[in-house]
C-alpha cells in the first residue's frame, strides 16, 4: 500500500467533515459562523508552565533586597535576590534570569497577572483555574485550553498531533488532579494531549514499539490492511466506527513514519545548542518544543513538572531552590525566543511563560482574603531554610508573552514596592489571558458548544475580553 | 348531490397536482437538455425525440396548471410562495404552448430563421417549469427541506425538531381557533425563550425589555412597545430578527441570526394580531414527558410473536412500514450476549456447544445461563455503574478525604441482583458504604455555589435516576427547560443540613427555600427533619410506583445498553419523545411489577426478536441520535474499554497482574478483569472516562491517540508480546493456529483468503514476533472491536 501526504489530508478532511456533521458535542447555533477570523497573529502556542507557584519577587518582579542573615526579621524581606538589569531601560530582573532579561526587547513582560481567590489553597486546583479558565469542581468537563485550540483550529500540520503536552508524569503527588485538566473534557478524547512525560524519550512515542524494525512495522501494517479487506465483514458496509478506526489507525501509522517525527529526536541537534538546552527536562522540553515548531506544531505545552513540594513549590529552602530553578528556565527559555526569532517564526509563535500563582514570606492568599496558612513561617529567620517565598500569593504574579503579535520590548501592569506586593496596575485575570490568545490565534470570543442542551464558552459565559493593550 | 360529488371530484384532481407535475418538469428539462446536443445541426438524429417530448411535457404543463388550479381552489394553501407558485407555472404552461407553436413553424412551414426564437422559447420553459417545481416543493415539504440536510446548513442540527406546521395555520386565511393561538403562542414563546430570554429574561433585562412573560413583553423595553399587534412591520421585535445578520441592530445580538422559518412564525403571531392566551401561557414551552405511570394494553399476539417487547415493535414497524428482516444467525446472537451480558467474547467451545444445542428456546435458556453467573455479570455491570455513579478506585477529592468509594457495595448490590428501587434507596439515603454518590466530590478550598456537595447531589440524582438537567437551574432559572432556580435549590436542601441561601449565578441572594421534591405529585419533604431524614423521605418518594419517570428512566438506560441507542434520546434527557411510548410505558410499567429486576428486564430485551434482528449502522453518529431515528435494529456498538481489554486477556494473555487489583472481589477469575484496576493511560485511550463527572455514555468513534496507544503503546504491545510467547510453545502448526486465533477473536474460521494472507505472514514455523504482530492486526480489526 502506498501512503502519501494527499491521502492523508484527503482522510484528514474526511475525519473533519465527518466530525463536523456528526454534531457531538453540536455545535452550538449561538456561536459565530466561523470561529477562525482573518486577523489571527499566530498560529502557535507555546505555554511554558512554572509548576508550583513562581515567586514574582524572586523572579521577573524584584523588591527591595535583604541578604539573608541570622535573626533577621521575616517581614522585611520581599526579595531573596539582588536585582539585574535587562536590556529595557528601568526594568530589572531577579539575579539568575540575566538570559531572558536580555531578550525581554522581543517580548511583553506582565507584572500583574491576579489569579483567583479559591479560599484554602489547592496547587492543582489553581492550576486546573489556569488551563481551563474553569474552576473546579464542574458539572461538566472543561476542556483544557490546548483542547479548545486543538478543536477550533487542528493541526498545523496533519501528521503532528495538535495538542503535545511536555514533562509532566502523572504519577506523583495530586495526579488525579492534574489529570483532571489534562484533558479534552466534553470536546471529546481525539482532542486530548499527547502527552511526552520525558523529552529525553520522547522519540519513542513517535516510533514503532521498542524493537520493532521498520520493516516489520510495515509489514504488520500491510497485514492489517490486507486482513481488513479480505474479511467477510466487509459486506454490512462502512459505518462511522468501522471509519474512524481504520482513519486512526493510518493517522497513527503515518506519524510513526513521518520524517516529522524527528523532531522528537533530540539526538539530531548540533551539540552547542543542545547543551545550551540541556538544563533538565524543562531545557529538554524547551529544545523539543522548538523543534516541533519547525515542523508545525499547534499548541506545545512544556512544564518544568509539578510536583508537591518540588520545583517552585518552595515550602522550604526558597532562596537556594529557587537557584536551581533559574538555571533550569534562564538559558532555554532566552534561546527559544533567540531562535525562534531567527528562523522567523517568532512572528506566527505565541511564547508565554506563566506559573497558578506568586509566593510571599509572609501573606497567604491575598491580602484581603488571606486563607488557612500552610507554611509556619518564624517572625525572626534563624535558618537559611526558612529565607524564601514559603506562602502561596494570589495577588500579584508575573508572566512573560512573546511573539504572535504581542509588543516588543513592553510592560503591562504593576505591583506595589511594599509588602503586600500586590498588583496596582492594570489587574489581568485569567479569562483575559485566554481571550489574549484567542484573539491572537483568531478564535472567536464566544466560541462555544452546546453541552446537555447548555452553551459551554471558552471562557465561563464568554464574557472574557483580550487585552489589546498587549498587542502591537 | 351532482354537486356534492362534483366537489369531491375536483378535490380529488386536486390532489393529483403534485403527482402529475413531475411529468412536465422531466420532459421539458430532459427536451431542453437534448436540444443542447443539437446546437451545431438542427435536424440531428435526436430531433423527432425533442419533439415528442416536448408535445406531451407541454401537454403536461397544461394539465398540471389545471389540476393546480383546483388544488388552489381547495384552501389548504395561501401566501406569497403560493402566488409565485401559481404565476409562474401558468406562465410556464403558456410558454411550453408558443414552444410547440415555433417547432410548429420551423419543422412543417421551414422556417428556420425562428430556430433561435424557438431555443429561446424552450429554454425559458425549462427553467420556468425548474422555478415553479422548486416553490412548489416548498410548498409541500418546506422551505428547508433540502437545504437543511446540508451539513454547513444552520438548519442542520435542528431539522425535524419540530412539529409545528405553520402552512396548516395559515391555511385558515380567516381567525385562528383558540387552541391555533394557544398553540402559535406557545410556538412563539420557544422562539423567544431559546434565543430572546438570556438577555431579555428575569436574570439579565438588556434595553429594559423582558420576554418572558405577557405582561412584560407587551409593555415594552425602554423605547416603548416592540410588538404591534395585527402589524408586523411596525413591531420593532420583528424589524430587529428581520435585519441582516451583519446589521449592528440585529437581534439576537450575541450569536446566530434566527432562522427564516422562526422569523417567518414571529411575523405571522404579530399579523394575527399577537395572540397570548393566558390559559396558554400553563403549555410548557419545552416539552415535558408524562410522570405517571401508564400500563399500555399490548396489541395482540401476531406473526407469532409473544415476548411483549416484539408486540410493540410489530406495531411499530406496520406504522412505520418496516419489515421484519430475518433474525441474526446463532454466533452473532452468543457474540452479542455474551458481550452485553458479562461483557466477555464466547469461547471457540461455548460457540460449538451453542451451535450443536438443539433445544428450540436455547436462546432464551442461554440467556438465563449467562444471567446466572453473577460474578461476571457483576464484574461487566460494574463498568456501566462506575461511569454513572462517578465511582473510581482513584480520582480528584481523595487526597484530601472529601470523596468516598462505594466499589464494595456496588459490586455485591450487582452480584445479588438488588432490586432497583432497593439500590436506589440505599445510594440516596446511603449507608457508609454507599454514601459516596450522594457525598460527591469535596475539593479543598471554597467553590461556586452551584458546585457544592448538596448541589452536586441534586444535579447527580436527578441526572442519573430522573434523566433530568439540574445543571443550568442550580445557577439561574433554565434557559432549556422550565426548571427554576427555586427548584434546584428546594432539592439540594433535601441534601443540606442547614437551608442553603439561594445564590444566582454564584451571588447570594438573600432568599431561602424550603426542601420540596420536584414534582410535588411524589410527595413531600419534612424541611426541618434532620439531613438524614429528608433523604429518606426522598428515597422513599422517589422509588413509588407512582414514579413513572424513575422507572422509565432506568429502562431507557438498559435498552440504550443493549441497542445502542436509547428508545428516548440523550438518555439524559428525559423529556424527549420516545421512539416508542408505548414500548417505554409498558417496559417501565411492567419493569415494577416484575419488582423492579433488572436481570428480568434484560432478560426479557435481549431474548426478544427486537434484539435478534440484524444491527444496523450509521455513516454519521449524527444520525445515531437524530429525532427523525427510526428504529430498524440494534445500532451497532464498539467494545467499551473495559470489554475490548478483557477480550484481549481472554484470548491472547492476561493484560493486568494481580498488583493492579484496586479492588478485590474475592472470586478466582481466570484473569483479572479491567473494571477491577485503576484508569490508565491505555484504558483512557480507549474510552474509559476520568470519572470526575457523570457520564451515561461513551465516546465510539476512535481517535488518533487511541491509535498510537495501540500501535506503539508499551502495555498492549508487551501483552501481545508474552502472548505470543505463549502461543508459539502451544501451536507447532500454522495452519491450527491461524484457526485457532480466528475461532478464538472472531468466533469463526478463517475464509481461504484470509489464510493465505496469515499464513505469508506467519512463515512455515512462525516465530514470536509474526505471532504477535497477527495477534495485534486480528483485535484491531473493526469485526473483532464492534459488537454487530
Amino acid at each position: 500500500m502506498n501512503w502519501n501526504r494527499r491521502d492523508f489530508l484527503k482522510n484528514t478532511s474526511a475525519a473533519t467533515l465527518a466530525a463536523m456533521a456528526a454534531g457531538i458535542p453540536l455545535t452550538n447555533l449561538l456561536s459565530s459562523c466561523n470561529s477562525k477570523s482573518n486577523h489571527a497573529t499566530a498560529d502557535t502556542v507555546i505555554l511554558l508552565w512554572m509548576a508550583g507557584g513562581m515567586a514574582h519577587t524572586d523572579t521577573f518582579d524584584p523588591k527591595k533586597y535583604t541578604p539573608f542573615s541570622k535573626g533577621m526579621q521575616a517581614n522585611s524581606v520581599l526579595s531573596t535576590f539582588k536585582s539585574v538589569p535587562t536590556i529595557l531601560d528601568g526594568i530589572n530582573f531577579s539575579e539568575g534570569l540575566q538570559s531572558i532579561g536580555n531578550v525581554m526587547d522581543k517580548g511583553t513582560l506582565i507584572r500583574s497577572y491576579v489569579a483567583a481567590d479559591m479560599g484554602h489553597i489547592l496547587h492543582s486546583r489553581h492550576q486546573y483555574h489556569w488551563h481551563t479558565c474553569y474552576k473546579p469542581p464542574q458539572s461538566v468537563s472543561a476542556p483544557h485550553l490546548g483542547s479548545w485550540i486543538a478543536k477550533e483550529l487542528g493541526p498545523l500540520n496533519p501528521v503532528i498531533p495538535a495538542f503535545i503536552d511536555i514533562g509532566q508524569r502523572f504519577t506523583l503527588g495530586e495526579a488525579e488532579e492534574l489529570k483532571a485538566f489534562h484533558t479534552a473534557g466534553f470536546l471529546g478524547n481525539e482532542f486530548g494531549p499527547f502527552l511526552i512525560p520525558d523529552p529525553s524519550a520522547g522519540l519513542e512515542s513517535v516510533q514503532p514499539p521498542v524493537g520493532m524494525s521498520s520493516s516489520r512495522f510495515e509489514k504488520r501494517n500491510k497485514l492489517y490492511y490486507d486482513l481488513i479487506s479480505k474479511s467477510p465483514m466487509g459486506e454490512y458496509g462502512s459505518d462511522y466506527q468501522k471509519e474512524s478506526l481504520k482513519r486512526s489507525m493510518e493517522q497513527a501509522y503515518i506519524l510513526l513514519k513521518s520524517p516529522e517525527a524527528k523532531a522528537f529526536d533530540l539526538s539530531q541537534e548540533p551539540k552547542e545548542i543542545y547543551d545550551i538546552y540541556n538544563t533538565g527536562k524543562f531545557g529538554l522540553g524547551c529544545l523539543m518544543a522548538r523543534r516541533l515548531t519547525e515542523q508545525g506544531a499547534r499548541f506545545i505545552s512544556v512544564t518544568t513538572e509539578y510536583e508537591p513540594f518540588k520545583g517552585w513549590d518552595t515550602h522550604d529552602n526558597g532562596y537556594t531552590r529557587l537557584i536551581d530553578m533559574k538555571k533550569q528556565i534562564d538559558g532555554p527559555v532566552a534561546q527559544l525566543i533567540k531562535d525562534l526569532e531567527k528562523s522567523g517564526r517568532l512572528d506566527r509563535t505565541l511564547v508565554i511563560l506563566a506559573s497558578e500563582f506568586s509566593r510571599d514570606m509572609m501573606v497567604e492568599g491575598r491580602p484581603d482574603a488571606k486563607v488557612q496558612e500552610q507554611v509556619e513561617q518564624p517572625d525572626i529567620i534563624q535558618d537559611i531554610k526558612n529565607y524564601g517565598m514559603h506562602r502561596h500569593f494570589t495577588d500579584g504574579c508575573s508572566m512573560l508573552m512573546f511573539g504572535g503579535g504581542i509588543k516588543k520590548g513592553s510592560v503591562y501592569g504593576k505591583t506595589a514596592d511594599e509588602r503586600p506586593c500586590k498588583t496596582i496596575e492594570n489587574p489581568i485575570v485569567i479569562d483575559q489571558i485566554h481571550q489574549s490568545i484567542y484573539h491572537a490565534l483568531g478564535i472567536a470570543p464566544d466560541t462555544n458548544y452546546l453541552v446537555e442542551k447548555r452553551p459551554f464558552y471558552t471562557t465561563p459565559d464568554g464574557l472574557g475580553k483580550p487585552v489589546m493593550d498587549l498587542f502591537s | 348531490m351532482l354537486q356534492h360529488i362534483a366537489f369531491w371530484l375536483w378535490d380529488f384532481l386536486g390532489h393529483l397536482h403534485p403527482l402529475a407535475v413531475h411529468f412536465p418538469v422531466a420532459l421539458l428539462l430532459f427536451a431542453a437538455i437534448l436540444e443542447l446536443f443539437t446546437l451545431k445541426n438542427f435536424n440531428s438524429k435526436l430531433r423527432s425525440g425533442i419533439d415528442a417530448l416536448l408535445i406531451a411535457g407541454s401537454l403536461g404543463a397544461i394539465i398540471s396548471a389545471a389540476l393546480g388550479w383546483l388544488l388552489y381552489q381547495d384552501g389548504d394553501y395561501s401566501g406569497d410562495v403560493l402566488t409565485l407558485h401559481q404565476w409562474i407555472g401558468f406562465a410556464t404552461a403558456a410558454l411550453g404552448v408558443l414552444t410547440l407553436f415555433f417547432l410548429y413553424q420551423i419543422r412543417k412551414k421551414d422556417k428556420f430563421k425562428q430556430v433561435k426564437v424557438y431555443r429561446g422559447l424552450l429554454f425559458s420553459t425549462a427553467i420556468g417549469v425548474s422555478v415553479a417545481g422548486h416553490f412548489g416543493a416548498n410548498l409541500t415539504h418546506g422551505s428547508d427541506f433540502l437545504s437543511s440536510t446540508l451539513p454547513w446548513s444552520k438548519d442542520y442540527e435542528t431539522k425535524g425538531s419540530d412539529n409545528f406546521r405553520l402552512v396548516a395555520l395559515k391555511g385558515d386565511t380567516a381567525k385562528l381557533t383558540k387552541k391555533q393561538e394557544v398553540e402559535l403562542n406557545t410556538e412563539v414563546r420557544a422562539i423567544l425563550a431559546h434565543n430572546c430570554y438570556k438577555c431579555h429574561g428575569s436574570e439579565k433585562v438588556k434595553g429594559d425589555l423582558r420576554l418572558d412573560g405577557k405582561h412584560v413583553a407587551f409593555k415594552g423595553g425602554e423605547n416603548g412597545p416592540v410588538i404591534v399587534p395585527g402589524n408586523p412591520q411596525e413591531s420593532e421585535i420583528f424589524k430587529r430578527i428581520s435585519l441582516p445578520a451583519d446589521h449592528k441592530d440585529v437581534m439576537p445580538s450575541k450569536g446566530k441570526k434566527l432562522a427564516e422559518k422562526d422569523i417567518e412564525i414571529v411575523r405571522f403571531w404579530i399579523e394575527k394580531g399577537a395572540p397570548w392566551p393566558d390559559d396558554g401561557t400553563k403549555q410548557n414551552v419545552f416539552r415535558v414527558a408524562k410522570l405517571e405511570p401508564r400500563n399500555p394494553v399490548l396489541p395482540a399476539p401476531s406473526n407469532n410473536l409473544s415476548n411483549p417487547v416484539d408486540l410493540w415493535t410489530n406495531q411499530y414497524f406496520a406504522k412505520n412500514k418496516i419489515k421484519w428482516p430475518s433474525l441474526v444467525d446463532d454466533r452473532t446472537y452468543l457474540r452479542r450476549i455474551y458481550l452485553d451480558i458479562i461483557g466477555l467474547l464466547p469461547g471457540p467451545a461455548d460457540l460449538e456447544s451453542f451451535s450443536k444445542d438443539a433445544r428450540p428456546d436455547k436462546r432464551a435458556l442461554w440467556v438465563k445461563k449467562l444471567l446466572s453467573l453473577d460474578n461476571d455479570y457483576a464484574l461487566h455491570w460494574l463498568s456501566f455503574w462506575n461511569d454513572a455513579l462517578r465511582n473510581d478506585y482513584s480520582g480528584t477529592g481523595y487526597i484530601t478525604g472529601g470523596r468516598f468509594n462505594i466499589t464494595d457495595w456496588l459490586f455485591k448490590s450487582l452480584k445479588t441482583n438488588k432490586p432497583y428501587d432497593q439500590f436506589v434507596k440505599e445510594l440516596i439515603s446511603p449507608s457508609e458504604e454507599s454514601k459516596g454518590f450522594i457525598e460527591g466530590i469535596k475539593w479543598r478550598g471554597v467553590v461556586n455555589a452551584s458546585q457544592r456537595t448538596e448541589m452536586q447531589a441534586a444535579q447527580n440524582v436527578s441526572q442519573v435516576f430522573l434523566g433530568l438537567n439540574l445543571k443550568c437551574a442550580s445557577c439561574h432559572n433554565s434557559f432549556i427547560s422550565d426548571l427554576k432556580l427555586d427548584d434546584a435549590y428546594a432539592f439540594a436542601n433535601i441534601f443540606a443540613d442547614t437551608t442553603l441561601e439561594i445564590n444566582r449565578c454564584d451571588k447570594p441572594t438573600g432568599k431561602y427555600v424550603d426542601a420540596r421534591m420536584l414534582w410535588k405529585e411524589l410527595g413531600t419533604i419534612d424541611n426541618k427533619a434532620p439531613v438524614k431524614e429528608k433523604r429518606k423521605q426522598l428515597a422513599e418518594n422517589l422509588i413509588k410506583p407512582e414514579d413513572g419517570r424513575l422507572y422509565r428512566t432506568i429502562v431507557n438506560r438498559i435498552w440504550s445498553q443493549l441497542m445502542g441507542r436509547g428508545l428516548v434520546e440523550p438518555v439524559d434527557v428525559m423529556d424527549n419523545e420516545p421512539w416508542s411510548q408505548d414500548l417505554l410505558d409498558w417496559m417501565a410499567f411492567n419493569f415494577v411489577a416484575s419488582k423492579a429486576d433488572l436481570k428480568e428486564l434484560i432478560y426479557q430485551i435481549t431474548t426478544s426478536n427486537t434484539y435478534q434482528l440484524p444491527s444496523v449502522g450509521f455513516k454519521e453518529v449524527a444520525q445515531v441520535s437524530n429525532p427523525n431515528y427510526k428504529f430498524k435494529g440494534m445500532v451497532r456498538k464498539r467494545m467499551s474499554a473495559e470489554q475490548f481489554t478483557d477480550a484481549v486477556s481472554s484470548v491472547i494473555t492476561p493484560v493486568f497482574v494481580d498488583s493492579n487489583i484496586k479492588y478485590n472481589p474475592q472470586i478466582r477469575p481466570s484473569f483479572i478483569r479491567a473494571s477491577l484496576v485503576a484508569n490508565n493511560s491505555f484504558l483512557t485511550a480507549l474510552g474509559r472516562p476520568n470519572r470526575e463527572t457523570v457520564a451515561t455514555s461513551r465516546d465510539s468513534q476512535a481517535n488518533l491517540l487511541q491509535a498510537l496507544e495501540l500501535t506503539n503503546g508499551w502495555r498492549f504491545n508487551s501483552v501481545l508480546k508474552i502472548g505470543a510467547e505463549h502461543w508459539k510453545a502451544n501451536y507447532k502448526n500454522t495452519d491450527l493456529l491461524i484457526k485457532d486465533i480466528y475461532l478464538k477473536t472472531l468466533g469463526r474460521e478463517p475464509v481461504e483468503k484470509e489464510i493465505k494472507i496469515a499464513k505469508q505472514a506467519l512463515g512455515k514455523s512462525p516465530g514470536v514476533d509474526a505471532i504477535q504482530d497477527l495477534f495485534w492486526a486480528m483485535v484491531l480489526l473493526p469485526e473483532f472491536q464492534i459488537i454487530y
